[in-house]
């Protein structure tokens, strides 16, 4: 008997616009080895199974242990086998078209490599564009072993400044720096934008100068932080606020004047 | 001032209207229709026939129709190049004339039973074929009558009612002309002066000769949109783009017409009514049909930007460019137009009897959910509903309360029974219709364009080549989720029993342990969850449906087309049916069309729902519409255009039929359901239809609203 390769999988989402190009199926991973402060998905920090709770949706049926049925109680993450998911993924395999495909995010994709690798090699046999959301603060052969199976990588870089990184994600970003430096394959760098962290002229600045330099961008696209997460019903967050329309302005600005193709939200600036 | 200024005040102008016919007629859940608000003062009296205190017949109709059309007011805007407008119309004086010549009691307790809408004393509903009016003009038409008489002289009185109608007709655009001579007298503008000349010259052109211009030929078609609406409000309307082209290339390679001009005039034409026209499609040898008057037509939608009804047929050799456009203007006007039908799986309408390759071609969409062969088909397409929820429940209690086994092999039988009952007592209706329609209220004006009516002075309801009467299923998400949760929760997990849901169910889920059941029921897997126990459900359903009303006898060379279309009316057909087992709470909406209940998967996935739509096709070539209203979250710049084609194509080459669509930002849904005035020009396609949202009333911005699928949230 052969063992089936399992991932633990946080959510699957068909028909997403906004996880890469075209129409997508995004597979959320569940687990992630940063602490983000800002978190907007708590519910994919967590490598474990987890029950999350939402008190306003309770109907005081007393039936808990029975099952719950009014969405108060909801399990998150499942053990699913790359059969399993491709199989769901191919579902709209028709909608793809030229440019829509797989996007895996998470969570971290690169902290289940193993299923990661083997569930692209599978989309690509079955010729489905493949797009990958990580933070790349894994080892490179991590990364060389996906990049042979991806067709965009779409990674973040939240402080240009190592210090700062460990101290508002849990990591430094070295890891993260010379992986973006050794890309093969066409990258999206992004950074999300969240006020009072990393929102000036300066930190931006410092991210967009260097990501000019890497010889796979594509663009590099600035993220206002939301608070989504805030609801979602696992612990509570510190609470941030998003940057408003101007801030994010002044910073795709200043991102242009060191020479990178920014977005905003996924729109061209300037 | 440019036709593109003046377009601008023709929609500023339809603004005001249509908050003028809110204030006088209250919300109107309907088709805008394109009408003008009527002038204080305005009555019509109709003329009884005979002894009876209402109208019928060829002659009373024809009678009446003259009346109405002698007393209704002129419209002539010096803003516009066409001229003409309705405001009333014979449909509102007849009175359920049919019932009481021809009652049909014995039918009416099962059409009851099983929430039936059998379309007895229908009208409209079919589509002219507008190349005959076109080549006789009114003259020639009324030269045809007196032709057709001479050879037929037994049919006498049909004979004498057409001509009434069409000398109606003419002193209508009479009186138009008169009115067009007095706003001259004041007019002192250059531009405006020269329009309504163009406008009087026209008009005396086609008041009797058939037009020879692209400017007469939009009036003639104009007029006859006009008064086929005051006749029987029929909306059907033509391929605009390949009915037009010559008319355009003749203009054009004289020097008389450039694209401006063309667009304006065509926009005038949409502004007059809100007929629903079909652009693009193939020819029998698969050619596309795309011209240049195809993105005309687009690009005079797109100037006005009010409430239209066009339609695009998607086919394997569509222009891309054109496609791009039509998405394009989809996605940046956001007022729900255009729609898209698609060739593939409307082609099946081969199958059915006596229905040719080039039917099927020629078969144009011509109506909120509905298609037909120009002149040569009787299809009462809208017409006729079953509600199959009303069956389902009626089938389930049935069971519970005969003691027998509770199964769902059982339950399927039972509602395979009363389908087939339910079928049948429709059929029955279908055939008393075409036995006596001819008599009530003969098609007077859309007779002129069809095929051997003049010829045989015959009604078209007799003597039409197709009569391939649609059959549409209500209700499939419902009995499809229904089916799935018991399924799913009472056999398979056995968390529940077929007693506790029947008891939950008599009682509409009262109190908290029934709130728990209903909860459990609703989050069982859902119709468009993609492989689901509501998909396999949702396939059995629609199969044993096609095949039921495909197969059950009909006479005189008609046959049954089965579609799944509720039309908006969700409302009433879910008011008939107690509470059911998909966790629906009794007398709520039933499902719309072929969409599946409101949150049908977690996310929301269109491509899921495009794709469940796609697989319960009927096959016949009825549409089984996918209704979608969603916010891509997505500008153009960031490829939301591409996207919704990329859907849109994939739906139709999996054989979906037909896309009603909304592409709106969620924001100002919310805010226009909460405020309608705060939105006066957004339009949204509330079923087939198009219609200003502020004229709605809240119950079906409500169903507007629960439809919706943003992005965002997904």
């Amino acid at each position: 008997m052969s063992l089936k390769i399992t991932g633990m999988i946080a959510d699957i989402q068909r028909g997403s616009l906004h996880d890469g190009p075209g129409i997508r199926t995004t597979v959320f991973m569940k687990g992630c080895n940063l602490r983000c402060a800002w978190c907007h998905n708590p519910e994919t920090v967590s490598f474990e199974p987890e029950e999350l709770f939402y008190p306003g949706r309770c109907i005081h049926c007393g039936g808990c242990e029975r099952g719950c049925f009014s969405g108060a109680r909801a399990l998150c993450g499942r053990l699913m086998t790359v059969e399993d998911v491709t199989g769901e993924a191919l579902k709209d395999q028709d909608y793809y078209g030229i440019d829509g495909g797989v996007t895996i995010s998470g969570g971290e994709p690169t902290c289940q490599s193993g299923f990661v690798v083997a569930l692209l090699r599978k989309l690509k046999e079955a010729k489905v564009h493949t797009a990958i959301e990580t933070n790349l603060h894994c080892s490179p052969e991590v990364l060389v072993r996906m990049e042979e199976h991806l067709d965009l990588v779409m990674a973040d870089l939240k402080f240009f400044d190592s210090a700062r990184h460990r101290q508002f994600t849990g990591v430094g970003n070295e890891h993260i720096l010379r992986n973006l430096a050794a890309l093969t394959r066409p990258l999206i760098l992004r950074t999300p934008v969240v006020s009072s962290l990393n929102d000036t002229e300066e930190e931006i600045g410092a991210i967009a100068r260097f990501a000019v330099q890497l010889p796979t961008l594509l663009s590099y696209e600035l993220l206002p932080y939301h608070p989504l997460g805030l609801s979602k019903g696992v612990g509570a967050q510190e609470r941030f606020s998003a940057p408003d329309k101007d801030r994010m302005d002044l910073l795709a600005k200043a991102a242009r004047e060191c020479g990178a193709q920014v977005r905003v939200r996924g729109r061209v600036s300037g | 001032m440019t036709y593109r200024e003046r377009a601008a005040l023709l929609r500023a102008r339809k603004i005001e209207h249509t908050f003028e016919k809110k204030k006088e007629n209250g919300y109107m859940d309907v088709d805008d229709y394109g009408t003008v608000p009527l002038p204080e003062g305005y009555s019509f009296t109709p003329m009884p026939t005979g002894d009876k205190p209402f109208f019928f017949g060829a002659m009373g109709n024809a009678l009446n129709f003259a009346a109405l059309l002698d007393t209704h007011p002129v419209y002539v805007d010096e803003m516009e190049i066409l001229c003409g407008r309705w405001g009333d119309m014979l449909p509102h004086y007849r009175g359920g004339s049919f019932e009481k010549l021809y009652p049909y009691d014995s039918l009416e307790p099962e059409q009851a039973l099983y929430g039936i809408n059998s379309g007895i004393g229908a009208d409209a509903h079919f589509a002219c074929d507008y190349r005959l009016g076109l080549a006789l003009g009114f003259g020639g038409l009324l030269s045809k009558i007196e032709a057709c008489r001479t050879r037929n002289p037994v049919k006498a009185e049909f004979y004498l009612a057409e001509e009434i109608t069409v000398k109606a007709i003419i002193r209508f655009i009479d009186r138009h002309i008169q009115e067009i001579r007095c706003r001259l007298k004041d007019e002192t503008r250059p531009e405006i002066l020269n329009t309504l000349h163009e406008m009087l010259e026209t008009n005396i052109n086609v008041r009797t000769l058939p037009p020879c211009t692209f400017l007469e030929a939009c009036q003639w078609l104009s007029w006859f949109f006009i008064v086929s609406r005051i006749y029987d409000r029929d909306g059907a309307g033509c391929s605009l783009d390949a009915l037009l082209f010559h008319y355009y290339v003749r203009d054009k390679e004289k020097g008389a017409l450039d694209d401006e001009k063309a667009t304006f005039i065509l926009a005038n034409m949409l502004l007059i009514d809100t007929h629903y026209h079909q652009l693009s499609g193939e020819d029998a040898q698969g050619r596309d049909q795309t011209n240049r008057l195809s993105y005309l037509v687009l690009d005079a939608a797109h100037w006005l930007n009010i409430s239209v009804n066009l339609t695009v047929r998607m086919h394997p050799k569509i222009d891309p460019a054109f496609l791009r456009q039509a998405v394009t203007y989809l996605f940046t006007d956001r007022n729900g137009w255009p729609r898209f039908s698609g060739s593939k799986g409307l082609m099946h309408y081969v199958r059915n009897p006596g229905v040719t390759r080039e039917d099927a071609v020629r078969r144009i969409a011509v109506g909120c959910n509905w298609m037909a062969v120009p002149g040569a088909e009787y299809p009462m397409n809208d017409c006729v509903k079953i509600n199959a929820a009303k069956i389902f429940s009626l089938s389930f209690d049935e069971m519970m309360q005969s003691g027998e086994e509770q199964s769902l092999d059982n339950l399927m039988k039972r509602f395979d029974t009363h389908l087939r009952r339910a079928v049948d007592v429709t059929a029955q209706g279908i055939r008393w219709h075409l036995a006596n329609q001819q008599y009530v209220m003969p098609e007077l004006v859309m007779n002129l364009l069809m095929e051997d009516t003049l010829e045989r002075g015959e009604d078209i309801s007799v003597c039409a080549r197709l009569k391939t009467v649609g059959i549409d299923g209500v209700g499939l998400g419902t009995v499809a989720d229904s089916l799935a949760a018991l399924e799913q929760r009472v056999v398979l997990e056995k968390r529940t029993t077929f007693r506790e849901v029947y008891e939950a169910l008599q009682c509409d889920f009262a109190g908290t342990q029934g709130e728990r059941l209903r909860l459990m029921l609703k989050t069982s897997q859902r119709y468009c969850g993609g492989g689901t126990l509501g998909d396999k459900w949702a396939n059995i359903v629609s199969l044993l449906f096609a095949q039921t009303v495909a197969n059950q006898p009909l006479s005189d060379g008609a046959s049954l087309v089965p579609g799944w279309f509720s039309w908006s009316s969700t409302i009433h057909f879910g008011k008939m049916v107690g509470a059911t087992p998909d966790g629906r709470h009794a007398g709520a909406p039933v499902t719309h069309g072929a969409n599946p209940n409101p949150g049908f998967r977690k996310d929301g996935a269109l491509t899921a729902i495009a794709t469940g739509i796609a697989r319960i096709q009927t096959a016949y070539g009825n549409p089984c519409p996918l209704q979608l209203e969603f916010d891509p979250g997505l500008t153009a710049e960031e490829g939301g255009i591409e996207r919704v084609e990329q859907l849109l194509r994939t739906h139709i080459e999996q054989g979906g039929t037909l896309v009603n669509i909304n592409v709106l930002e969620k924001e100002t849904l919310m805010q226009a359901h909460k405020d309608p005035s705060l939105y006066p020009d957004l339009v949204v396609r509330v079923t087939g239809f198009t219609a200003y949202f502020a004229t709605l009333s809240p119950e079906f911005r409500q169903l507007v609203v629960d439809r919706f699928i943003s992005a965002e949230e997904a």
